[in-house]
């Protein structure tokens, strides 16, 4: 049987704007509709941020209810697994970091096991309590954290929270690779990051991606090494060199056809449900 | 969450073109970095970030 690949679309994220691609979604209905259209090409999990009215990176639960429910109400027939962020804006508050996924609890959240440089410019703060607190949460909310590591530092910490039962395996692990202050895009070092997951969190799943230049290194890495992979205007508004991306439907379309030019084939939102141990 | 690739951005003293190298490349470019992709001087550094609002207006060293 045909090694089953989950492909996560990161639609937005937090920084591109209209001026660096037209076609980035920005507001609820144009999130929820390319979402739609990546599940339709071929996507299992959608990876969420929200927009303000300005086009900044938002925490705003009303952001998240309007495109969950946008979503849903227009396209009933779409069983994407909702992966919402807890990270979309540095100066949120702990409390309206995790507010969305008491309220909507979606399937997945993301969990960033570290704190690091935004940039050379910020900090980006992911401070123990706030963990400690994220992660029970989310046991009790029943939203699986999708561990973001940018580092290997940040696995050793995930195996820190799952020995102290703040997190519960089996971990699921994204491996962000390429970002400045985190370690650089390279086979090599996704490689030491996979053994290092390995190592310390045994039986674990995990994807990747990788923003500029390393971003095909990265996805043609992961596939081959029996990972999943998630591509999107997040990591990336160029498609190709001086190429900006029509859609993120052209992401998630090349992703199918390179899983399956390896042998495999692109998991639906069920079969990811199964390898990510989803209970719903 | 990411926020893709971090420029450096540059124009050249003597031709004016605006350029970028991203930051990720500096082991690749190593001395060359930053140089006017045209001329090859050292350009004016100008700032450095994730794509900024006038980033199209850049070319990129490749």
């Amino acid at each position: 049987m045909a090694k089953k690949t989950i492909i996560t679309v990161a639609a937005t994220g937090a920084w591109p704007k209209k001026e660096n691609n037209p076609n980035v979604p920005m507001t609820p209905h144009e999130i929820a509709e390319d979402v739609y259209d990546c599940w339709k090409a071929g996507a299992a999990v959608a990876h969420l941020h929200m927009r303000d009215d300005e086009g900044n990176g938002t925490m705003s639960a009303d952001k998240f209810r309007e495109t969950v429910q946008l979503l849903h109400g227009m396209h009933p027939d779409c069983d994407i697994v909702l992966n919402l962020t807890t990270s979309g804006d540095l100066h949120a508050t702990d409390d309206t970091r995790q507010a969305h996924l008491k309220e909507l609890r979606p399937e997945m959240g993301s969990y960033d096991c570290g704190s690091m440089n935004w940039l050379n410019s910020s900090l980006f703060l992911n401070p123990p309590k706030f963990l400690e607190e994220l992660g029970r949460n989310m046991q009790e909310w029943n939203v699986k954290p999708e561990i973001e590591v940018f580092d290997p530092g940040m696995i050793a910490n995930a195996a820190y929270y799952l020995k102290k039962g703040v997190l519960k395996a089996p971990l699921h692990f994204q491996m962000c690779m390429g970002c400045a202050n985190g370690i650089p895009g390279s086979m090599k070092n996704l490689v030491f990051m996979k053994e290092t997951m390995e190592a310390l969190c045994p039986g674990s799943t995990w994807s990747c991606f990788g923003v500029g230049h390393c971003a095909m290194e990265m996805l043609y890495g992961a596939v081959a090494m029996g990972g999943h992979i998630r591509v999107g205007m997040e990591d990336n508004v160029m498609y190709a060199k001086g190429q900006l991306a029509e859609s993120n439907r052209q992401f998630v379309e090349r992703a199918v056809r390179v899983i399956r030019e390896f042998g495999g084939e692109p998991a639906t939102p069920d079969e990811a449900r199964e390898i990510l141990g989803l209970s719903r | 969450m990411s926020w893709g690739p971090c420029f450096f951005y540059y124009h050249c003293p003597e031709c004016g073109k605006k350029y970028k190298y991203a930051s990720d490349m500096i082991p690749v470019f190593t001395d060359m970095f930053g140089f006017c992709p045209e001329c090859r001087i050292m350009g004016v550094f100008e700032k450095d970030g994730a794509r900024t609002l006038d980033d199209a207006d850049y070319a990129e060293a490749e």
